[in-house]
């Protein structure tokens, strides 16, 4: 019995991995596991290698997994891409035909006519990916009631012929695997927890987290791989009277959450790095304006198109200053499918009590992957308002009146509350100034907000503290690096080597008060993240005056924990190597 | 500025225009006013949007809520305040270079949504703000700071092409016919779904050749009375006109608003049932 499995399907985009990896995903759920999932798949329109992980347990994940338990391969390409990944007593499935490595061939291994099964069985080629699901069905122990109640659900629209194909499909799997799989190695799945849970990707955790936030507008340009969010809400969100409007470009788009949002609807944009970009202009103006807005940035590789299909967290930088001008805005980062749901909802929080743009920084490995979410974590409603005005007779209402760090709106519409607002520096009363005390005090205006953010206690506990509380070596960082990293100090642990993690959920403003602590109490701060110069290693080191170890890595996937234990090992055989006696010097000398 | 009626004063924020004098947007001030106050909308139910340029710090000198955005995105920041609040009467200015330049990407979509609100192109043929610099609509003779020899391109007609992206309301005005003006407006504001006027107008300080109002008055004409506006192809005759300058409505369409569409989209969807956010969470049971 294992106590958590990673099994991974892989073959040509086309072949069905992601329907086989989906339903195993959906069965799982609704067994009560807990799971996380992985992707890839290529960057061309159509064909291409791509392959599904999924990692199960019982217990809480926070990570897809690294060395493979189980490797499905459907071709040849697919076995040479991914065997170097199965772990030592891993088993493989693979198509018949495929030729195994004459060194390093897995101890066990099941070969199976796929092919064969689907064209002279079943007649259809199509339905390869069904006697695959048949085969693991066997190989993990399902429930075969649950398979073919998904199956019935899956093919519900179309006609009974084709899911009856499919339950044949199944069948022959099945059939095919008990006679030739049984008496070697079985792999089962973890028994199930007690209550059914939830299956969401990042993308669709970010989307219904903006309606249990109350969103009413939506604008957006579709860009890899943010669009499933825009795709999503234009499906549901006009069913509860919000609005989705795709428009002709991402400088639109924020254009219309710009208006929109000073209208008075909660409003929100989902994009990626190139939109982002050109957003930043009008993210200025959101700021000097001081109009709530959301923005989800799902980064990609980059610069420029850069690897649009592959994950990066190379936009911190952008996210955190990208506008010209001093711009204080509020970048948050999710962590996992659960925390871009309760993001997401802080974010418009923030958003619109602070009357600031808000970004949510997500990347490509979250927004695509599947994870199993408790029901009562997505139960949510709007814990900060917009503060509106109350414009009195007489007096002119000043929009931008100073003093707090956030005054009052005046939606429009509002009898007496009429104003300006604008990207111009400006008095009290939204009108141009460009004196020295106007931009100052404007200045201030803007920036306290962060101050006060700091201090809320909407984000009070956001941040993550993993490992040895007494530890030496600190790993710090941000986004979904932190369950790869989570997972890191675990095992480092528990091979004796003293480690602890901190990962804050808010970039901007930093949590000072804590993080401030922890790197004071630290001797050694290793900062894992995906981008090539260490950007938020850089931020610590600007904002504290401290040193880091960078780990980096820009191959367009995720950290995995080993890559990050193996920092730790060598950071703590340094600190040993310096901490032993040096010849010439009485020991217990300071070198 | 010249006698306008209490009522139309009222609309006056108090802010002092920063036009240099003799600028042709005074008038279009006045006849906008001067249209708020026949339609009798209350100025807190007045939204203007402009972008960035002298026309588009109008906003300032109007008691309503005022956005003055980023250069060229005037369009898709009205865009979203209307939807927001489909109650308010929204109405956009801005200049040539803001609306045809900068922000040219915007203005086919505007008039393909059918956004319900009015768009004032103040038509001065100059970069003003920047001090003289060629707009989209400079003519190709003209000596200006950025073209000493002479313009690269060809002048872009704006009525002509608010027509051909399918604006369901394109008209043109001149700053000087002040009572015209306002009628045009009063149109444009009244009529459902995306209304584009395109006004003539001097500026005193760079482009006093082009837009030359004694050039204009010669050119003028009203357009014919027995002009069916209904005929797209017959309003973009008169828009580009190579002698005559048309003024007046040159096309009108009827057909659904985006907030039409919206509304349809939203019926639609509750035709499919499971409304509830609860029902959201269930699909992914």
């Amino acid at each position: 019995m294992h106590p958590d499995l990673t099994l991974r399907i892989a073959g040509e985009s086309g072949e069905g991995v992601i329907t086989i990896g989906e339903t195993l995903c959906k069965i799982a759920a609704r067994e009560g596991l807990h799971l996380v999932t992985f992707r890839t798949f290529p960057a061309e329109i159509k064909g291409g290698p791509c392959m599904m992980q999924l990692r199960l347990s019982e217990k809480a994940l926070s990570c897809h997994g690294e060395r493979l338990d189980l490797l499905v391969c459907l071709n040849q390409q697919a076995l040479d891409d991914n065997l170097e990944d199965l772990g030592e007593d891993g088993a493989l499935v693979c198509e018949a035909e495929c030729e195994l490595p004459d060194e390093g061939a897995p101890r066990t291994v099941y070969r199976i006519p796929f092919e064969r099964i689907a064209v002279r069985e079943i007649g259809s080629r199509i339905s390869k990916n069904i006697v695959v699901l048949g085969v693991l069905s066997h190989l993990l122990g399902l429930p075969k009631p649950a398979v073919e109640k998904l199956l019935s659900e899956k093919f519900a629209r179309k006609n009974r012929a084709v899911l009856e194909h499919n339950l044949e499909a199944l069948r022959r799997g099945l059939d095919y695997a008990r006679e030739h799989c049984s008496g070697r190695k079985t792999i089962r799945l973890p028994p199930g927890g007690k209550q059914n849970k939830l299956l969401l990707s990042g993308n669709e955790a970010v989307a219904l987290g903006a309606v249990a936030a109350g969103v009413k507008c939506f604008f957006g340009y579709p860009i890899t791989p943010a669009s499933e969010i825009m795709e999503w809400l234009a499906l549901h969100l006009p069913r509860l009277g919000g609005k989705v409007l795709q428009t002709e470009d991402e400088i639109a788009a924020i254009g219309c959450l710009a208006g929109a949002s000073w209208a008075g609807a909660r409003s929100m944009t989902a994009t990626s790095g190139p939109g982002l970009s050109l957003m930043s202009e009008t993210i200025g103006l959101l700021t000097m304006a001081e109009i709530p807005a959301v923005i989800v940035d799902s980064q990609r590789g980059g610069p420029s198109t850069g690897m649009p299909t592959k994950t990066e967290q190379s936009d911190l930088n952008l996210a955190l200053y990208g506008a010209h001008g001093d711009s204080p805005r509020v970048v948050v980062a999710p962590t996992s499918v659960a925390d871009c749901f309760r993001m997401t909802g802080l974010a418009f929080d923030l958003a619109e009590k602070y009357q600031l743009p808000v970004i949510v920084l997500i990347d490509q490995a979250l927004s695509a992957r599947l994870e199993t979410v408790e029901p009562g974590l997505v139960e949510r409603k709007p814990a900060a308002l917009r503060l509106l005005a109350e414009p009195a007779g007489g007096a002119a209402y000043a929009r931008y009146r100073l003093g707090p760090a956030v005054s009052p709106a005046a939606v429009p519409g509002t009898e007496g509350g009429e104003h300006m607002v604008t990207g111009m520096e400006h008095d009290e009363l939204g009108n141009f100034a460009c004196d020295e005390e106007a931009h100052t005090a404007m200045s201030v205006k803007r920036h306290r907000k962060l101050e006060a953010i700091n201090d809320d206690a909407l984000v009070r506990d956001l941040s993550s503290h993993f490992g040895d509380p007494d530890a030496d070596i600190g790993v710090v960082t941000w986004g979904s690096s932190a369950g790869p990293a989570e997972e890191a100090i675990a095992a480092a642990n528990r091979m004796g080597i003293p480690v602890r993690g901190f990962v804050p959920r808010i970039l901007s403003p930093l949590p000072h008060r804590d993080l401030a602590k922890f790197l004071g109490a630290v001797k050694r701060v290793i900062v894992p993240e995906l981008n090539f110069t260490g950007q938020f290693a850089a931020l610590l080191r600007a904002t504290y005056g401290i040193r880091t170890t960078s780990l980096t890595k820009v191959k367009g996937v995720p950290l995995s924990p080993g890559e990050i234990v193996e920092k730790i090992v060598e950071a703590a055989e340094e600190i040993a190597a310096r901490s032993k006696p040096t010849h010439g010097k009485a020991a217990g000398q300071r070198v | 500025m010249e006698k306008l009626q209490d009522s139309a004063c009222e609309y006056l924020s108090g802010v002092c225009p920063v036009w240099c004098p003799g600028c042709g947007y005074y008038g279009i001030l006045s006849s906008l006013i001067e249209a708020f106050a026949e339609l009798g909308v209350p100025s807190h139910e007045l939204a203007l949007v402009s972008g960035i340029g002298c026309a588009s710090r109008l906003p300032y000198f109007v008691k309503a809520y005022g956005f003055h955005g980023i250069h060229g995105r005037a369009l898709p920041i009205a865009q979203g305040v209307k939807l927001a609040n489909p109650k308010l009467t929204v109405v956009v200015v801005g200049g040539d270079g803001d609306g045809l330049a900068i922000g040219g990407g915007h203005l086919p979509h505007a008039a393909r949504n059918n956004v319900d609100f009015t768009y004032l192109l103040f038509n001065n043929a100059i970069y003003g703000m920047t001090k003289g610099q060629f707009s989209p609509t400079t003519m190709l003779s003209a000596v200006t700071k950025t073209s000493p020899f002479g313009l690269p391109g060809e002048t872009v007609n704006p009525a002509a092409l608010a027509i051909v992206y399918g604006a369901s309301f394109v008209a043109r005005g001149f700053s000087v016919k002040k009572e015209h003006l306002k009628n045009l407006i009063l149109e444009g504001i009244r009529h459902r779904g995306f209304s584009f006027i395109e006004i003539l107008a001097s500026c005193a300080s760079f482009n006093t050749t082009d837009m030359n109002v004694a050039r204009i008055i010669k050119a003028m004409a009203s357009v014919p009375s027995d002009h069916d506006p209904a005929k797209p192809l017959e309003a973009l005759r008169l828009a580009t006109h190579e002698e005559k300058i048309y003024l007046g409505v040159l096309h009108r369409a009827e057909r659904p608003t985006l907030e039409d569409r919206c509304s349809e989209i939203q019926r639609a969807a509750r035709a499919r049932g499971g409304g509830a956010y609860a029902d959201l969470v269930a699909q992914f049971a």
